[in-house]
């Protein structure tokens, strides 16, 4: 940890500490602030596009956990947060379960599918472990339309909002405080696993495996952790798509969705906790940039072609990637990185 | 009897289109070491190329053909020389990414041009042809037949064509080829560019099976990663032989499986067979074992 000039840790419990200077915690408490008075001056659009967005969050951080740290790319983890939404909108419907179970069972059953279509794996990486993983999405959807009894087929379910002890989250600021609280324990969990000895052992895997297994890293049984655990957060994300909106069907979890999310990696700086929370703000805002503009923008110049706001989103999304690979591989992570460095070393930036 | 006849014989030409599109894939990968995952945007984009060319603007079947393997041409030079000439030697899973963001522009920029979801494609004779009590579409055979054309010349152009050489042996070691004076950046264009005219002809052959052209030709793509896996990353003969028979068992599986399972087997079945052969050779019938030594 990086500290601004002239503070030294003098003891264990401060180096670990997260927020360590007296400015940290200023900004902190201000971020807290902000976020729980936000319901305040968003209007409904915006609490749903961030509800949406703490959502997504959820999931790509699961998904750096299992990408960016552990290094084993997964191109299936919108159907894996499909696992978790059926499991969660299933339990609560046929069994009258409470919410905080379905969602726990939804992450544990989600984390369990993903560890099945993990084992390959062990022997295979790569560009191998990437089919895999799409084959994982395109046969859990399939499984998802045609099993009706339990999935309700093409037409999907009907999900009850979410409840705990008799609240109901009905209105959108409740869902904002339901999703804000759950994925500010998921961030704060992805960083704790980080810095754990798990969370050091997926890095170490990630950089060279054949080091790590002659380190005594058991290699099976670590990338088996990374799907469960990236695949859990998955799960918790589906259940959550499926109790904030009022039905789920197949086509809230296209494979365009799971490359988006490896996109938002790349984007906001694989293998860094902040970098899914700026990956998933970049993208997300960039479609909301996009639907509310792409209307306007083809009323007017109507010589523009009919596509023209359907097609301009993947565009730009996929021109996005691109740009990043090209020019800044680290992602805004490191940018963000950068300009705090700057400004800590400052006057002595030398 | 008629059934199975029919079956095979279209399990057989769909699955020679899917190894020209796995060719697509084994073509980059041995040259330059990128696994190209946006296969299913490039037979994508090239048959709305070819839907534009030959019904937009209708022109003659052969001069539209002909713009469209030039389009590939060219797309597949500037994808190279664009996207992945900056990403050479960078970690596989950005190259791996890179695609995936090339196949998502791709499919915007198709989605902005055409707008159309699907539209009919028609390129052979629509008359069938009776084979004992089969009925074989006649477009199934054109695709049989131009597949095995195009494998044949590929493999004389690798056997006895000096690029073609060279292009063999960067995939072999392509710190020795450069030592030896071969531009492989050359190379590495030149492999994008096959790759993307396998595409094109992949595509149009697909679409004219179908009958159509639309959405459905990027998972179409994505299955043609089955045979990918099946014949191994690194050979010609495996994504030749594989394709075949993922045809079969796609079709033949699907025609008497359907009345078994849930319909739409059809779809997931090549994804089924990957997962498969993850778990039981997971480096394909013909692909090379990599053993790895620190």
């Amino acid at each position: 940890m990086d500290l601004p000039a002239g503070t030294r840790n003098y003891s264990y419990s401060e180096d670990a500490t997260i927020f360590r200077t007296k400015t940290q915690k200023i900004l902190l408490t201000l971020l807290v602030l902000v976020l729980l008075t936000a319901p305040l001056w968003f209007g409904n659009y915006w609490l749903s596009v961030a509800n949406l967005i703490g959502i997504t969050i959820i999931s790509v951080t699961g998904l750096n956990l299992l990408t960016g740290y552990c290094g084993q790319l997964s191109i299936g983890h919108a159907g894996f947060m499909a696992v978790g939404a059926y499991t969660s909108a299933f339990l609560t419907q046929q069994f009258g379960m409470p919410f905080p179970v379905a969602l726990i069972s939804a992450g544990l059953l989600a984390g369990a599918v993903g560890m099945i279509f993990g084992i390959p794996s062990l022997r295979v990486k790569g560009f191998y472990l990437a089919i895999s993983t799409i084959a994982a999405q395109f046969i859990i959807i399939w499984v998802i339309q045609h099993w009706t009894p339990v999935t309700g087929g093409f037409s999907g379910l009907d999900v009850e909002p979410a409840s705990i002890l008799g609240f109901v989250f009905k209105s959108q600021m409740s869902k904002f405080y339901l999703i804000l609280v759950i994925t500010a324990a998921a961030i704060f969990a992805a960083k704790n696993i980080a810095r754990s000895r798990v969370g050091r052992a997926f890095v170490a895997i990630r950089d060279n495996d054949l080091a790590a297994e002659v380190m005594g890293i058991n290699l099976f049984r670590y990338k088996l952790t990374a799907f469960f655990i990236g695949c859990f957060y998955a799960g918790i994300a589906g259940s959550l798509i499926a109790h904030t909106g009022a039905t789920i069907s197949d086509a809230h979890f296209p494979f365009m969705d799971s490359v988006l999310f490896i996109g938002m990696i790349i984007i906001g700086g694989a293998g860094t906790t902040i970098g899914p929370i700026f990956g998933v703000l970049f993208i997300r805002l960039l479609d909301v940039l996009v639907t509310k503009l792409s209307p306007a923008l083809q009323s007017a110049f109507p010589h523009l072609p009919p596509g023209f706001t359907s097609g301009i989103a993947p565009l730009l999304f996929g021109l996005a990637i691109i740009l990043f690979l090209i020019f800044e591989p680290r992602g805004m992570a490191h940018r963000w990185q950068l300009f705090k460095s700057s400004y800590r070393l400052w006057p002595f930036s030398y | 009897m008629g059934e199975l006849l029919q079956y095979v014989i279209t399990g057989l030409a769909i699955g020679m289109v899917y190894s020209l599109i796995a060719l697509c894939f084994v073509v980059v990968w041995k040259s330059s070491g990128v696994a190209n995952l946006a296969l299913g945007q490039l037979v994508f984009v090239s048959s709305w190329f070819a839907y534009e060319m030959l019904y937009q603007r209708g022109l003659p079947e052969w001069l539209g053909l002909i713009l469209v393997i030039v389009f590939a041409l060219i797309l597949g030079w500037l994808i190279e020389r664009i996207v992945l000439r900056p990403l050479i030697a960078q970690p596989i899973l950005s190259l791996i990414t890179v695609t995936l963001g090339l196949g998502y522009f791709l499919q915007g920029l198709a989605g902005i041009i055409w707008s159309q979801s699907l539209v009919p494609f028609q390129l052979f004779s629509e008359q069938p042809i009776h084979i004992g009590n089969a009925i074989i579409k006649q477009q199934e055979l054109w695709a049989a037949l131009i597949s095995l054309l195009l494998f044949g010349l590929l493999s004389l152009y690798f056997r006895y064509n000096k690029m073609g050489v060279a292009m063999r042996a960067t995939a072999d070691d392509q710190k020795a080829v450069q030592a030896c004076g071969i531009p492989v950046t050359r190379i590495f264009s030149r492999s994008w560019m096959f790759s993307c005219v396998l595409a094109a002809v992949a595509g149009v052959l697909i679409s004219s099976i179908a009958g159509s052209v639309g959405n459905s030709l990027i998972p179409t793509g994505l299955q043609a990663f089955s045979v990918v896996i099946l014949g191994g990353l690194d050979s010609f003969l495996g994504a030749i032989i594989a394709g075949p028979i993922i045809g079969l068992a796609e079709i033949v599986g699907s025609g008497y499986l359907t009345s078994l399972t849930w319909p739409g087997i059809r779809e997931v079945v090549p994804f089924i067979i990957i997962i498969l052969v993850m778990f039981v050779k997971p480096y394909g019938l013909f692909g090379e074992e990599r053993i790895e030594r620190i």
